[in-house]
Parts: C-alpha cells; structure tokens; sequence
C-alpha cells in the first residue's frame, strides 16, 4: 500500500534526508563491484544496470516512503538486475553460470553480514576500477571523464560543465575510454611488483589533474567545479587508506588537497570577485580540512622521497598556518618553490616562485626573476604573468606600466569574476596616474 | 443544482523521463517529488496516491471478450501512477500539477474532475428544460 494508507509508519523518513550524494556513492559502488563480476570489457553495462537501479528507486519511493536501509535497497536492485540480465541474454557464454554464481553470493546489506568475499570487492573493487581507468595507455583527457563516471557516479553531462566542454565531447571521451580498456585487454586489478608503483603515479597524477580542474578561478559553474575538489579528495583518501596506496606521496597529495580546499570559501567576495590572498578573510578558511591535511601531511614525512606534492603541500601549509597575510613564511614558502623549480620546470611554477621571491627581496627581484621566464610559453599569453607584473609595479609606484600590465591581462582573461577583479584593480591605479 | 466539485485526480504520464538523469539529479528529483507530495497531504489536499504497475490486461469485444496484454500506450505516454487531490476549484487543482517537479523532466500531467453523478446525470441536472421529454430512466439505463 502507498504511505497514505500507512500513516503508522509515516516517520519512515523523507528523501530529503537521504545522504548527502547517496546514488552518486551507490552507482559508484555498484558499478565496480559489478565490473568485478562480469569483467571491465563489460564495465558499460554495470553502467547501466547502476543506472537502472537508480530509476527503479525513484520510480518506487515517493510512493511508498524510503526503505529502512536504501543503500541494501538500492544493492538487492542492482543484483536482482544483473540476475534478470544473465537470465535473459546470452552475453557471457561459458561464463554465464560462474558470473551468475558471484552475483547470487553479493550481500546487499554491507552493514550487517560479514562475507570476506564482498568485503574484499567493496574495498578493492573501487581501487581496481580508479587504476584501471587511469591507465597509461588510456588519453589523460579520458582519464578523468571515465573516473568521474564509473567511480563517482557524474554523468556526462555533469563532467562536460564541470570540464567547460559540450556533452557530446565527454560521451565521445567516454566511449573511446571504454573502447581503450577492450582493445587493450587492460586488467581490472591492482597491480603489483615493479609496475604498483609507476601506476601509483599515474592515478596520482589523474587525481592531481582532477583537483586542479576544480580547484581553477572559478570559471563555470563554481558548484560542479567545487564537487570535483571534493571528488579527488574523497578518492584520493580512499587510495591512502588501503594498504596498496598508503605511500608518502599519496598522503602528501592528500594533504595538498585538503589545504588548498579549505581556502575555497574564502576565494570570492559576496559578489563573486576573486579575492587575493591578502584580501581573504582568514576566518573563512575550513579549518577541519587544515586539520587534516596538516595530519596527512605529517604521515607525508615518511622514507626519504619527496615529491612535487609533498613540496606543494608544504607550501600551501605555510599560508594555512599564518594567522594573517603579514606573518605569513616567505623565506620558507621561497625555499620550498627553489625546491620545486628543480623537479617541475613549468613557467608557471617560475612564476610563482617569482611571487614568493618578491616578497622575501622585494618587487624588483620579483621583476627581474620574471623578466627571465617572460618568453616562455605558454606565459606570454597567460594573463597572470600581467597580473604579478602590475602587482610588483604598483608596490614600486609604477602606476603607468602596472595599468598597461592590467590592461594586457584584461585581454587574456574571459572568466568574468577574474575580468571584474582585473577592472577594479586598474581602475585603482589610474587613480594614481 | 450545480455543486462545487472538490476531488480531482491527476495521472502521471510518461514513465521513463529518468533515463537520462544523473544519480545526483535522480535524487535531487526524488527529494522534491517527496517534499512537495508530504506538504499536499500534510494539508489534506491528497487524499490517495498511488503508482501503477507498467504491465496489465486490456480487456475488449463486443460480444466476446479478448484479453490481451498492455497497456500498449508509449512509455510518454504511459500512465505512471495517480493522485486524487481535495482542493476547491479546478484552478487550484491545475496550480499544483503545475508545481510537478518530474514536469521538468519530460513527465506530464492531466488533471481531470471527478464527478459525483455521471456525465449524462449531469448534464440532466444542469439542463432541465431540455431533458424534460426523457425519464431519468431511460438515459441511466
């Protein structure tokens, strides 16, 4: 009967108090353990049958109330599906029986039944699924668009807002991500031996890729674009819990995350301007984010490597832990950067380190340090490198090159809240002029 | 004679507008579906709901009765599941499947009056002159 009839049981709940992205986490979920199942040259289908799952519930629940557990629903769905499918098609051929057998002994309620078979699916099964997707031999462009997918549960129009691109750019992304894993036989395992860790650094890296993505002036939509942080640090943490991705420099990437997040309530103004780091209300920082990157960055300081995110964490806890712009650790900041310039030898890193240089020896080393990267590309035509110039040239009183500086970076920007912020800022200048 | 009529029942048409929703969104669309349903029957203007199951019979013939299986309408068109609302008047009836979150998703909705008497009773009542020649007899037969 419909939840009418049965106003006993009326406190059942709403589904407005169902978990925070729940079907996002189920699909995720489902997906790989059902890519463990059928294998991932059939990970489309666990796609699918997520999917379906979903719908099944949204067409059932408004009308009955939420389950007690909607996550075991959501489960005994997803399996009931999957055995449906294996009844009815012929996709499996000598496996058939086999699959079929996995799929009866997946428990649909995690919380209550102790099976070391789906135990190990559920802690495995994403971590599988995040090397096999950030495979080597798969497009790094792909990389993302197919983990957001099948591990996080976003759909193609989701990753296309969030990566600014057309949906039909993503699916196609997408397809020729699964196309890949078939052609190349790519395995659904964590691999081990000499290969664990250079596939470590490739999901890192996929990870790191993922985070700045998001992390980037707030272009977009600044919600979706907020989620993917979110995303990457909730992956990333998984990778650093299991024994496999426990390494320093996952948690010294983890770190970084959470360091850098925390700061993002404070990058904009009520009007959404971008705020400088000087401008930001400290106030506003999530400082139980900076507790836990502070304590992974601690778990970072193990064995004897150290890596561009153990370097870039540093950095970041440096301005997480001053109390205001003026106490902030600029010869520290400086060193970690001089560090930094040796492993990755990116202008825009040289440009950085210019930042911190200025403000341990003044704007005219600052200037000076740039005047010797300016040419590099892809700096000439990227708008911050205008933006610190004017910076350094209006502390000097410069006010005539610091607008023309301004003025350069105007053209190179379109994100309107950077357009806005830039405009505000030469307007101050010519002030002076 | 013309009584107000109160009860009004909505059919929801179109049962795989989710398809091609996210699971975000399925549960962004399940939570306000859930929001708005409780806050009609919280103040008495839904009186049942219920969702109907995609497979039936449909029953027809003449003389000899042939069942077969249905409903055969389009998924667009198929008819996911009803209301009966307890409202004042028509409009008010229209105005909430107006506030359908599912509308966003392709679904639609046809609001229809329930009536105390039938159509043809009706329609006796509202025209007495010209229905005068007929018994009620002969017309509810």
């Amino acid at each position: 009967m419909s939840k009418f009839q049965d106003n006993g049981n009326s406190s059942t709940g709403t589904v407005s108090q169902l978990t925070e992205h729940l079907f996002r986490r189920e699909a995720g979920k489902i997906i790989s353990v059902l890519t463990g199942f059928f294998g991932i040259e059939r990970l489309h289908l666990a796609e699918e049958i997520a999917q379906e799952a979903l719908v099944r519930a949204l067409q059932t629940w408004p009308w009955y109330g939420i389950p007690d557990n909607p996550a075991a629903w959501i489960t005994q769905t997803a399996k009931n599906l999957a055995l449906d499918l294996l009844r009815r098609e012929k996709l499996f051929r000598d496996k058939q029986s086999e699959i079929a057998v996995s799929v009866e002994q997946w428990s649909t309620d995690s919380v209550t039944e102790e099976s070391p078979l789906f135990e190990t699916e559920i802690r495995e099964g994403p971590l599988r699924l995040m090397f096999a997707c950030c495979h080597p031999l798969i497009p790094q462009e792909s990389q993302s668009a197919l983990a957001l997918k099948t591990l996080c549960g976003f759909s193609a129009a989701e990753i296309a807002r969030a990566f600014l691109t057309t949906e039909a750019a993503i699916t196609k992304r997408l397809t020729r991500a699964r196309q890949k894993i078939r052609e190349l036989h790519i395995p659904f395992e964590i691999p081990s031996g000499w290969e664990l860790s250079l596939r470590l650094d490739g999901v890192l890296q996929t990870l790191y890729l993922l985070f700045n993505e998001g992390y980037k002036a707030s272009s977009g939509e600044s919600l979706v674009r907020e989620e993917l942080c979110s995303e990457a640090i909730r992956l990333a943490t998984l990778l650093a819990k299991h024994p496999v991705g426990n390494q320093p420099r996952t948690h010294a990437l983890v770190a970084l995350m959470f360091l850098n997040g925390a700061r993002l309530p404070a990058r904009v103004d009520a009007e959404g301007n971008i705020l400088r780091l000087r401008e930001q209300n400290r106030s506003l920082w999530n400082r139980a984010m900076i507790n836990r990157g502070m304590l992974h960055l601690s778990q970072s300081a193990a064995g004897d490597e150290i890596s561009e995110y153990h370097l870039q964490a540093g950095i970041s806890a440096c301005h997480c832990t001053a109390v205001d712009y003026s106490s902030t650790n600029w010869p520290q900041i400086l060193s970690l950067y001089d560090r930094l310039v040796l492993i990755d030898d990116s202008p825009i890193v040289a440009l950085n380190r210019a930042v911190a240089l200025a403000s341990v020896d003044g704007p005219e080393a600052g200037i000076k340090a740039i005047e010797s990267i300016r040419n590099r590309q892809p700096l000439a035509s990227y708008y911050l490198l205008y933006v610190v110039l004017a910076e350094f040239e209006s502390q000097l009183d410069e006010f005539q090159g610091a607008a023309n500086h301004l003025r350069q970076a105007l053209q190179l920007t379109r994100v309107k809240s950077e357009q806005m912020a830039l405009s505000k800022r030469l307007h101050e200048c010519e002030e002076f002029l | 004679m013309e009584s107000p009529i109160s009860e009004y029942i909505l059919l929801f048409r179109g049962t795989d507008w989710g398809k091609d929703l996210s699971p975000q969104e399925i549960q962004n669309v399940m939570g306000q579906f859930n929001h708005w349903m409780e806050r009609l029957s919280q103040h008495g203007k839904l009186k049942v709901g219920q969702p109907l199951a995609s497979k039936g019979k449909i029953i027809s013939g003449k003389t000899t009765r042939t069942v077969a299986d249905g409903p055969f309408a389009e998924s667009k068109e198929a008819i996911g599941g009803y209301w009966l609302l307890k409202v004042e008047n028509f409009d008010e009836a229209v105005k909430i499947a107006g506030e359908c979150p599912l509308l966003n998703y392709g679904s639609s909705i046809e609001v229809r009056p329930v009536l105390e008497k039938c159509a043809h009773m009706q329609w006796f009542d509202e025209h007495p002159a010209d229905g005068s020649a007929l018994t009620y007899e002969q017309v509810s037969g």
